[in-house]
């Protein structure tokens, strides 16, 4: 068992495992770093205002100055907290988002390891991490930690879904380059580079415009973002789970969720915007160069972390019941229905417009579902005196 | 979403304009004349004696209560072989700046526009580690008019 | 040991959970228990007091002149408009006619006043509702405008302590009307970054809609005034049915809003920065040259025997002096009628049978300033 890398034949499989993983590691932990920065700067802009600029020049050394301070802190553990728990959730929360950067597939033959059920294998990592914040919120004995908590489980596990949902319906029609032996055509993958490679001619963008929205308000629910930030909304739970935690464990919280932006993003550009492949793929004779199309990944995926910052800046949070209405009432039947079609085109082998087609439809389904729930406001609770209750007096 | 995409698009329109923050201790805002930080006394630059004669209206005035004056007789006094009108002035004078409540009455009462708020900065950055430290003597009170550095505004 | 297994339902029990003092969104030391049952709100409990500093004591303490800067205190986003009605007061009881143009100029001052504590409103609401501050930086960004004309025109920031009993402490600068005018103009472009931020935003729609309501008669009786009020569909203005000042002299509309939710509060205010943005047009309009002052004050102001009320239309109500004179330089007592107060008592009201979150909202759209609640 031996494998090739950086040019060097005959390496042990493991040690090039390890070695890659370290690598995206370290590269992660930079990135993130910039990440950081980024979000802080451009929040910034949209407020305008001047955000970082007292660290390095114009504030580039902040998220540094930021870690150090974050490392020098205290470590504390409130007396009453469940200690197990308590420490082991930062862990759960990290570690399987950096597990799930092991298919994202950077450039050309450039990731951890191609799996064939990549896919699968990312929403079943990433989606690990929702155990983490209830121990968070419940070792933490903290009420705050605790609704916060409580709430990120709900959100985490209901937002899974469609979540899910739209990345199958987009692996279940992808077309899979031909079999060379027998010439067939073939459709649905799990494969990334396979996903990535079936659009380097139309992304999916193209075929899938609602699947393309689902994921990216789906997204934005996992990832904790406005307006979906529900259980570490600062002007209710005061950062919720995270509450009671401090200096290097909070700041495990903190790295875990930006490096789940940064998967999220890249997972987002290799499924709906053709990864690598897309405009890139055109000259399939003369592939484009290593950096050109790291280039061309980070753009895209720029392009999202955009998006969510932009969001962040500009809506407000969604409270707990209209979160749950609107994955369960809303984006969920709209998913089952894409799945449905999608599934009908793949039976039937209808022309892919059709795809296209029924997504603007759901879109547009969306819009007027989005639309009609606003005018019709929950009713008015009731009154005061017919609920009896006791508070502390 | 109509009203969601027209969030989105007031955000953009913000993000092209200009940053209304400044930085701070670098680029200090041109403060109005008027400006009112704490009060300071004022030195007679012709005699070279404080204006303040130590009559003690502002102390009487001084809602929190937060001045201390004392007279004496002047030693510069015509009579004395001086070329000073005063025939009392200033012994000793604090400020304490922690219970100011920059009212201004002080400077409204004092019948010898002896004292003014600071309009400068210097008057505004003045932490200290301790708040024994923000009880101003005359010698301190007096540096910046002393100095030049102040051009007061007193209400007629 | 013995399992009681006969019992077919649990006992469960509320959680109390206690927002405040020190909670990001209590706008200062406000401090509420909220009895809860999952994300539902069962029962709330409101305590005050946490900044009490005994201003109207303290007042009944120091003369007429130095009375006004503890007003400045007890209501510092709209300080002005605490200064009016104290200096009314004085004024009442000694008799004093107030020149024109310092009735102009105070008008003027407070609506601008006005201005700003409502932008500090919408940013801090907008903070509530969930926006990362972005509506914040807009609301500041419009107060600091005007906070700095005040600046160019007493001195200070917040704590102004500018009008005094019979007009004001001084002249305004000679730029003061082109000054306005600039500053009204950037805070129309505030209103309207507001108005496209906030106003049709689905997402805000549907946060603020029908949460927090209250009928018009429950507001009545809670002495409810201000935006708070005009939002559940009663038009008490006190500048139209009481028209103090020159209130009288101009036009403009009372402005309500029918639904009495956070949403209406939300909305009242927005057009009230605009109207008053009109109200100061007029009102710049209209000033003229002339004293500031009476012609004859005496150096220290002596009321007779007597006391008054003296009710003005401050940002968030009704802002009501009562005072007692029995002779003297000093008030014998003093009494400060609190808006904020008042509209608190309705909190519990409001925000029973609703989500956690709807509570914070709740008390973000009563704009309670705790230094006004507490004194």
């Amino acid at each position: 068992m031996s494998t090739e890398i950086f040019g060097f034949d005959g390496v042990n499989v493991w040690v090039d495992g390890l070695v890659r993983v370290l690598l995206i590691v370290g590269f992660m932990t930079v990135v993130v770093m910039g990440l950081i920065y980024g979000e802080r700067k451009i929040l910034a802009r949209f407020q305008q205002r001047l955000g970082p600029t007292r660290t390095g020049p114009v504030g580039l050394l902040q998220s540094v100055a930021d870690a150090l301070k974050l490392v020098g802190k205290e470590d504390l553990r409130p007396r009453n907290a469940d200690a197990w728990t308590f420490e082991l959730a930062p862990y759960l929360v990290f570690v399987p988002v950096f597990l799930g950067f092991v298919i994202v597939p950077f450039v050309l033959d450039w990731q951890v390891r191609i799996l064939e059920l990549g896919l699968l294998y990312f929403v079943a990592v990433t989606g690990i991490n929702i155990v983490g914040w209830i121990m968070a919120g419940w070792g933490s004995d903290n009420r705050y930690a605790m609704i916060g908590g409580m709430r990120a489980a709900a959100q985490g596990i209901s937002y899974e879904l469609p979540l899910v949902l739209s990345l199958l319906a987009v692996a279940m029609v992808v077309e899979v380059p031909s079999d060379s032996a027998t010439g067939e055509s073939l459709r649905g993958s799990l494969n990334l580079n396979e996903i990535i490679a079936a659009q380097a001619e139309i992304p999916n963008l193209v075929w899938q415009p609602l699947v393309l929205i689902v994921f990216f308000i789906a997204a934005l629910a996992e990832l904790n973002r406005t307006p979906f930030d529900i259980p570490v909304g600062e002007s209710e739970v005061v950062g919720g789970p995270f509450v009671e935690y401090s200096g290097i464990r909070w700041s495990m919280f903190f790295l875990a969720e930006y490096a789940a932006l940064l998967i999220m993003s890249l997972i987002f550009a290799a499924v709906f915007l053709g990864g690598w492949a897309w405009p890139a793929g055109l000259f399939q004779d003369d592939p484009w160069p290593r950096w050109a199309q790291a280039l061309l990944v980070t753009g895209k995926a720029g392009l999202f972390i955009f998006m969510v910052f932009w969001v962040r800046a500009s809506v407000p949070r969604l409270r707990i019941d209209q979160l749950m209405s609107f994955t369960w009432k809303i984006l969920l039947p709209l998913m089952f229905a894409q799945v449905l079609i999608n599934g009908l085109v793949l039976v039937y082998d209808w022309p892919e417009i059709v795809l296209t087609v029924t997504g603007l439809v759901g879109v547009l389904v969306l819009v007027m579902a989005v639309d009609r729930a606003v005018r019709h406001p929950r009713p008015r609770p009731a009154p005061a005196t017919q609920l009896e209750g006791e508070a502390a007096s | 979403m109509r009203g969601i995409l027209k969030s989105l698009a007031t955000t953009l329109s913000t993000f092209s304009r200009r940053p209304v923050t400044r930085l701070y201790p670098e680029g200090h805002r041109d403060l109005p004349e008027r400006d009112r930080a704490f009060p300071v006394l004022l030195w007679d630059k012709d005699i070279d004696e404080p204006f303040c004669t130590g009559c003690h209206a502002c102390e009487r005035a001084c809602p929190v209560e937060c001045m201390t004056v004392t007279m004496t007789d002047n030693p510069n006094h015509t009579t004395n072989d001086g070329n000073s009108k005063r025939r009392k002035i200033v012994d000793k004078f604090y400020i304490d700046y922690a219970r100011c409540m920059r009212c201004n009455i002080c400077v409204e009462v004092c019948n010898f526009e002896a004292i003014a708020m600071n309009n400068t900065w210097q008057g505004h950055e003045t932490s200290v580690y301790d708040r024994a430290d923000l009880v101003m003597d005359l010698p301190q009170l007096l540096v910046q008019s002393k100095a030049k550095q102040l051009e007061e505004w007193v209400p007629e | 040991m013995v399992v009681d297994t006969s019992a077919t339902e649990f006992e469960t029990q509320d959680l109390l959970l206690n927002v405040g003092p020190q909670h990001p969104s209590t706008h200062g030391v406000f401090r509420m228990v909220l009895e809860i049952d999952g994300e539902l709100v069962k029962d709330l409990v409101p305590y005050i007091g946490y900044l009490h500093r005994g201003a109207e004591k303290l007042c009944e303490n120091n003369d007429f002149r130095q009375g006004i800067g503890y007003m400045d205190r007890t209501e510092y986003l709209a300080a002005h408009n605490a200064e009016l009605s104290y200096v009314m007061a004085v004024e009442a009881l000694a008799e004093i006619e107030v020149p024109e143009r310092a009735q102009w100029i105070r008008m003027i001052l407070c609506e601008l006043n006005r201005i700003s504590s409502h932008f500090m409103f919408l940013g801090a609401f907008g903070v509530d509702v969930g926006v990362f501050g972005t509506p914040f930086i807009y609301g500041w960004r419009e107060r600091e405008r005007i906070i700095d004309l005040f600046e160019e025109i007493s001195g200070d920031r917040m704590m102004f302590a500018y009008f005094r009993a019979g007009g004001l402490a001084w002249e305004v600068p000679l730029n003061f009307p082109e000054r306005v005018r600039e500053v009204l103009e950037s805070a129309r472009q505030g209103v309207k970054d507001f108005d496209g931020l906030l106003t049709q935003n689905e997402i805000f729609i549907a946060r603020t809609k029908n949460v927090g309501v209250i009928t018009a008669d429950d507001a009545i009786e809670m002495g409810m005034s201000g935006p708070t009020i005009r939002a559940s569909g009663v038009p008490l203005d006190l500048r139209k049915t009481e028209p103090y000042l020159q209130y009288d002299q101009i036009s403009f509309e009372t402005i309500t809003a029918d639904g009495g939710d956070v949403f209406d509060r939300y909305l009242v205010r927005l057009q009230e920065i605009s109207q008053s943005i009109d109200l100061i047009e007029q009102c710049l309009e209209r000033l003229e040259d002339g004293p500031i002052m009476p012609e004859k004050m005496p150096r220290m102001l002596r009321l007779p025997e007597g006391e008054v009320y003296i009710r003005t239309e401050a940002p968030r109500g009704e802002y009501g002096i009562y005072m007692v004179s029995k002779g003297g330089n000093k008030p014998h007592r003093l009494k400060v009628r609190s808006a904020c107060l008042s509209n608190l008592q309705a909190l519990k009201q409001m925000c029973v049978g609703q989500y956690v979150a709807d509570a914070i909202i709740v008390l973000g759209s009563i704009d309670i300033v705790l230094s006004e609640v507490d004194r």
